[in-house]
């Protein structure tokens, strides 16, 4: 056979490579990975122009964060999934671990760049996993963990920091910026070069690998392809007995991690809810102000408090500011709301200064009053 | 309708009013007014400075002063004759003849708010920048109360506004007095009344002059950290103080920060609920630091975080790096983190590129070598 009909019936043979269930997994990876990444990024180098110019566009920083979020939740679901896809693979199926960097696999490093630079004549035969795929197997891995662990703390710093010092959330903040700067880097040089630049890798998308792409990349997978070896699976009446065990495991492992993704999501309010600034606070009245008030204690109580400063000896107003606040029209929960909250210049009366009671007898006299 | 003319227009109607509510033209019915020369203010205090002078029943019943002690007007900006010529009488009023012409006020309020519509014919600026601010908006509301030019500047006794500086802060405070007593006891206030600290901020540095911006909008609170960087990010001036002109800058880099800022560019008129300047250390009240009474001191950090993060505990302070560079010493977490980045990073993606430039290399040898006419 000469090289060229070789080629071209390599060219035509292809070998599976992925299933539509891993391609799917890759998919959701691909989309929840780019909008992190454009949505996260800006938020690091929000002083950037760029980065301030990518924010106006997705609708804000508020926009932002949600959709950061939202992906976020959609990252840790397919973490989820993919954890229960492995224990099924690894256990009832009984398949090897081959992700797992081996020293083969630094073998393969240090004599694929021998080859390349024209130390070693032939190129390094490599598994079905490669070491370039390893790596950026177990880098997914480790960061999606650095992720979910800081951007757990990140999204609840009030929960975080009941357990943890309050300089673990900077430190949080840090991990998580420069985790990403890293994926992403690692995702433009690295992954781009391999399936983009170097040749266009369809097989996570089309599931198939030309066999001259084999040939180069999985060289040792090839062969044992065409020398009809198939992994051992083991048989039948084993597989079945494991899905009795694996399946309530599953079913209680995903029951708790799904908990957990919710509680991860809805743990914490405070850090995330508006705060209405200057808002009446929730006013709980210790007292029945119609029961309780005696509009005589009021007017004694007004002669010893500033009120009358501002508001008149009578409440009847001053001349220059004032209000008047005789014949008062507020019902007694938004009177001591605003007595509480101090509006405008007026200074706020806590109650330790001002007890609700006290302010029962005030009420009381200043609506017992005639409106100036 | 520019606003200057509605100005004009509102004060205006102010007198009308009065002159309906009195339902009469006014003043003596006698034989015909007798015109008053122009710079003979002498003529018009022949009544006016009389020990005993006329008074002016109104309306509403209360009186109107028409007593003026011409000292008075001699030693204001008005009577001092190196700034421009002095100001008589017939130059503001317009009495231009006796008997008096005219509408009596309603009351001695509408009448003061009338008068002031007399200062615009000079102080055109100024009355442009009051008519965008806040007192004028009260104002054209219906609130007779509200601050116009002489309630702040005083009538015959004008005198220069900003001497010594803290005529300004007693200005405000004859209506604002809370705000005033705060901010007297405040970093600020006690630098410019006990040290007459020429740098402090008045009242008019942070909120303007006549064309003061409403503070509780989401505008000014937006844009309120670049009010207080005007001062607190000048290094030259801060140098004098010992204060670090990194505030602003960390303050960017952090969350509420770099949240505000984008508000500030993108949505200046959306409010955020994220913290600025004045909610950790205080609006008027501003404390140094270290003060036992300031908002952001150790011991009251929690409470002033509680104000916006109610569940907050103990530890949550410490989530905020803080104003000053983070050291080693100060952040040893924090640093550990960056340093093991500073050094994984480079480690990947260096080793990245150096196997991909052996397989460029590769590449291009083969491409050099192959002979034409294959492939």
């Amino acid at each position: 056979m000469t090289p060229q009909t070789e080629k071209r019936t390599l060219r035509r043979a292809y070998y599976q490579r992925f299933t539509a269930a891993q391609r799917f997994e890759h998919l959701v990876l691909l989309l929840s990975f780019t909008v992190l990444a454009l949505t996260g990024l800006p938020q690091k180098y929000a002083d950037q122009a760029w980065a301030q110019s990518l924010i106006a566009a997705l609708g804000g920083i508020e926009s932002v964060r949600i959709v950061h979020r939202v992906m976020a939740v959609l990252l840790m679901a397919e973490a989820i999934y993919h954890g229960g896809v492995l224990s099924y693979k690894l256990y009832v199926l009984g398949v090897r671990p081959i992700m797992l960097p081996t020293l083969r696999d630094a073998r393969d490093v240090w004599d694929w760049a021998r080859y390349n630079v024209g130390l070693r004549r032939e190129h390094p035969r490599l598994p079905r996993y490669n070491f370039g795929e390893k790596v950026e197997y177990l880098a997914v891995v480790w960061g999606t963990i650095i992720m979910v662990i800081t951007g757990f703390m990140l999204w609840n710093p009030i929960a975080a920091t009941k357990l943890l010092p309050g300089a673990w959330i900077p430190a949080a903040r840090a991990a998580h910026g420069a985790e990403a700067l890293l994926a992403v880097l690692s995702i433009l040089i690295w992954h781009s070069y391999n399936v983009h630049i170097k040749r266009l890798n369809k097989s996570m998308f089309l599931g198939t690998l030309s066999a001259e792409e084999m040939r180069e990349e999985h060289a040792e997978e090839l062969e044992r392809i065409e020398r009809g070896e198939a992994e051992p699976t083991p048989p039948p009446h084993v597989v079945a007995q494991r899905k009795r065990v694996f399946w309530p495991y599953a079913v209680l492992m995903s029951a708790l991690l799904v908990s957990a993704l919710v509680w991860f999501v809805t743990f914490e309010e405070s850090a995330i809810t508006t705060v209405p600034r200057l808002a009446v606070r929730e006013t709980t009245l210790s007292v029945d102000a119609e029961a309780v008030g005696v509009a005589a204690e009021g007017e004694a109580l007004w002669s010893r408090l500033p009120c009358s400063g501002c508001h008149g000896e009578r409440a009847q107003g001053r001349e220059g500011l004032n209000v008047p606040l005789a014949g008062l029209e507020l019902d007694f929960a938004d009177f001591v709301a605003q007595v509480r909250r101090g509006p405008a210049d007026m200074p706020a009366f806590p109650p330790e200064q001002l007890s609700d009671t006290e302010l029962a007898h005030l009420w009381t006299w200043l609506r017992s009053l005639p409106a100036p | 309708m520019s606003k200057r003319v509605s100005f004009g227009l509102i004060l205006g109607g102010a007198l009308v009013l009065g002159a309906l509510a009195l339902g009469a033209p006014l003043f003596a019915q006698g034989p015909g007014p007798t015109p008053i020369p122009s710079g003979e203010d002498s003529y018009c205090l022949l009544c006016h400075a009389q020990p005993e002078p006329p008074t002016l029943a109104l309306a509403d019943g209360s009186t109107l002063e028409l007593r003026v002690d011409p000292a008075t007007l001699a030693a204001s900006v008005h009577g001092d004759p190196e700034d421009a010529p002095p100001l008589g009488c017939v130059d503001c009023h317009d009495q231009q003849a006796y008997p008096h012409q005219g509408a009596l006020p309603a009351d001695a309020r509408a009448y003061r708010v009338a008068a002031s519509a007399r200062c615009v014919r000079c102080h055109e600026e100024q009355a442009t920048g009051l008519a965008d601010g806040v007192h004028y908006e009260a104002l054209a509301r219906g609130n007779w109360r509200a601050a116009t030019c002489v309630d702040c500047h005083g009538a015959h006794d004008v005198q220069p506004p900003a001497e010594p500086r803290t005529r300004i802060a007693e200005t405000c405070g004859n209506c604002h007095r809370a705000v005033f007593e705060q901010f007297r006891q405040s970093v600020h206030g006690v630098a410019l009344f006990e040290e007459d600290d020429p740098n402090v901020p008045t009242c008019v540095d942070c909120h303007g002059v006549h064309g003061i911006a409403h503070p509780t909008t989401a505008q000014f609170r937006n844009r309120s950290p670049e009010l207080c960087a005007t001062c607190h990010a000048d290094a030259e001036l801060m140098a004098e103080y010992g204060i670090s002109t990194n505030v602003f800058e960390s303050y960017l880099t952090d969350f509420h920060g770099k949240t505000v800022a984008l508000f500030e560019q993108q949505a200046e008129d959306v409010a955020t609920n994220k913290a600025v300047c004045f909610d950790c250390h205080g609006v008027h009240d501003i404390a140094p630091v270290d003060a036992e009474n300031s908002h952001v001191v150790r011991e009251n950090l929690l409470a002033t975080c509680r104000q916006c993060h109610p569940d907050a505990t103990a530890n949550f302070p410490d989530a905020w790096v803080g104003h000053y560079e983070p050291t080693p010493e100060s952040q040893p977490l924090l640093f550990a983190v960056n340093t093991f980045y500073a050094i994984l990073i480079p480690t990947v993606l260096g080793g990245f590129a150096v196997l991909i430039a052996t397989d460029i290399f590769r590449r291009i040898r083969e491409r050099v070598r192959k002979p034409r006419g294959e492939g």
